[in-house]
């Protein structure tokens, strides 16, 4: 086994054991699920039944395709990977003969996919309850390696933001924009088609759509294959610009003192 | 053989912002050798220039200007290359995962160094067993106190062989105990699997115990470089002692020390160890008087400083 993989197994692992953390942040996302379901359907009720193409059923279950595809890495993760960066801690990481990006990339995807696949099991059978098996079933296979490429795309993104802090020395307001970005333009509140066209658009074209509206398109009961093939393409864009980043960033880094 | 070369390396900071941004000069013109299998004490104060010279011998740091070999490779363009031949310890920076236990952690870092399986198990239960640490590698890092932790972090820094050694402060924040043993581990190492070692320490008893060479650095530039029994005889011939007594002991003389009052009950002593040993001070005191306490420590390393700079005036 390798690095990375070891890496990644050594966190689902101890993600796995973080019980208490697990269970917290599966129930966070069965409330939210909860008043998003309710939220939801009185819109949709409300408007003759669909909106732009999503009835209540479907809507229900982008959301939990959404939230749950996001929910699974770690909140604020991308000041936590500045604060390594700007208070030096990462030497020591620069010390060991691997990648610095792949080995956290490996521990935090390690992690993600324990609280990925808890959290949708959660999800998946509140909102069967709620309204009813998925829409489709070719989409549920789908969504269900779009929600790691998700999950993925995610991982990197946050670390080429991060990465920021090799210059800036503070990433909390690369954090802030990062969140808002992916709540709106990643299709997590809401899905993309609920914006005005010129604004789904862009949005459809950015890396963010693949973190939440993707899988949760697809878990919607949209058959669209190639969508997998646009994550695939920006999880190798944002791992080469993770890689890029760190590769650079390592290069200017000053620590002084201990 | 060389284990490690520099000529006129340098490292600049840049501080401040705007027009008060300025250049700082962390590292000056250093220029030193280390034989394969040497113990060298890398001492200075707080600032002196120790950890950004170990950063860039480590690789992590690119030098302003200068060169410098680790090994016979540049640290900063073949750092990789470079960290699977030495290993790096930073007192105040743990390379340990605090969740996991140290067994996990040496399983981790034998997949990241391409270790054999069983080649790993077997040095991992080698070193917990040379290192005192057997009972420590399967508890979780989060609940090993400092001085567990460090024996933890020096298994976890040599488990891949490294050829050289690099300590950086590593006996900062110990107890006397604690320093002791970790000193005696790193001597062990070096004497057993013949692994150099780079220490640096602005703690003098570090010199004594480790090194048998001392280069000392301050602002930035080697001012002192020589045998550490060298340096004993020309420099380091003064102990502290504080003694706190019962009661007062009135007029206190003793030839070849030097007697501070720091209040009724409690005195410094400077013992000039070329007139006269501990030993003899501490049988003078114990026969003299009743006392509750005795501390003896090595002179502050800006006082040793200040010796180097008198000795050269």
């Amino acid at each position: 086994m390798n690095a990375l993989a070891a890496q990644a197994l050594i966190s689902a692992r101890r993600a796995l054991h973080q019980r208490g953390e697990l269970a917290v942040r599966v129930a966070f996302y069965a409330i939210i699920l909860v008043i998003f379901s309710a939220l939801w359907s009185a819109a949709a009720g409300a408007n003759g039944g669909s909106i732009s193409g999503y009835d209540a059923h479907s809507l229900l279950w982008y959301v939990a395709a959404a939230e749950g595809s996001v929910i699974a890495t770690k909140p604020r993760m991308i000041e936590s990977i500045g604060w390594d960066i700007s208070s030096g801690a990462i030497v020591t990481e620069m010390l060991r003969p691997a990648s610095v990006v792949g080995l956290r990339l490996a521990a935090e995807l390690g992690e993600a996919l324990v609280r990925l696949v808890c959290s949708l099991a959660v999800g998946g059978v509140i909102v069967w309850l709620y309204v009813g098996q998925p829409p489709s079933a070719a989409g549920i296979a789908l969504f269900v390696p779009a929600s790691f490429l998700a999950v993925g795309c995610n991982l990197a993104a946050q670390h080429a933001f991060a990465g920021a802090a090799f210059w800036l020395r503070d990433a909390r307001s690369t954090w802030f924009l990062y969140q808002k970005l992916v709540f709106l333009l990643g299709g997590m509140l809401l899905p993309l088609e609920f914006l005005p066209t010129a604004l789904a658009d862009v949005a459809r074209a950015l890396p963010f759509a693949s973190m939440a509206y993707v899988p949760a398109r697809l878990a919607s009961g949209h058959v669209e294959p190639w969508l997998l093939l646009v994550q695939a393409a920006w999880l190798a864009g944002l791992l080469a610009c993770a890689g890029g980043v760190f590769w650079a960033g390592e290069r200017r880094l000053e620590v002084v003192g201990g | 053989m060389l284990a490690i070369s520099t000529h006129e390396l340098s490292k600049d900071f840049s501080a401040g912002r705007g027009r008060d941004r300025r250049r700082l000069r962390a590292v000056h013109d250093i220029t030193f050798e280390v034989e394969r299998g040497e113990r060298l004490a890398y001492i200075g104060p707080n600032g002196a220039g120790k950890s950004t010279s170990i950063k860039m011998l480590t690789g992590i740091l690119h030098p302003t200007s200068g060169e410098a070999t680790v090994l016979g490779l540049v640290p900063w363009t073949q750092r990789r290359e470079l960290a699977r031949r030495i290993g790096t310890l930073f007192g105040q920076r743990s390379q340990l995962w605090f969740e996991l236990t140290t067994r996990q952690t040496l399983h981790l870092l034998s997949r990241i160094y391409r270790l054999d399986g069983d080649d790993a198990r077997r040095r991992a239960d080698e070193l917990a067993e040379l290192l005192d640490a057997t009972d420590l590698i399967d508890q979780p890092v989060r609940s090993l106190s400092l001085g567990q932790r460090m024996r933890c972090e020096l298994a976890a820094t040599v488990l891949h062989g490294p050829e050289v050694l690099f300590l950086d402060e590593p006996t900062i924040g110990l107890d006397l105990i604690a320093k002791q043993r970790f000193r005696e581990m790193v001597v062990r190492l070096n004497e057993e699997l013949g692994t150099t070692v780079f220490l640096t320490s602005h703690d003098v008893a570090d010199i004594e115990h480790v090194a048998d060479r001392v280069v000392v650095i301050n602002h930035g530039t080697i001012i002192y470089d020589d045998q550490v029994a060298r340096m004993r005889r020309s420099l380091l011939q003064t102990k502290l002692l504080e003694v706190r007594f019962e009661e007062a002991p009135g007029a206190l003389a003793i030839d070849g020390v030097q007697v501070t009052p720091e209040s009724d009950t409690v005195y410094g002593l400077v013992v000039d160890t070329r007139r006269l040993s501990v030993r003899e001070v501490l049988d003078e005191l114990l026969d003299a008087y009743a006392i509750a306490d005795i501390s003896v420590v090595d002179p502050p390393l800006e006082q040793v400083i200040a010796e180097i700079y008198g000795g050269r005036t």
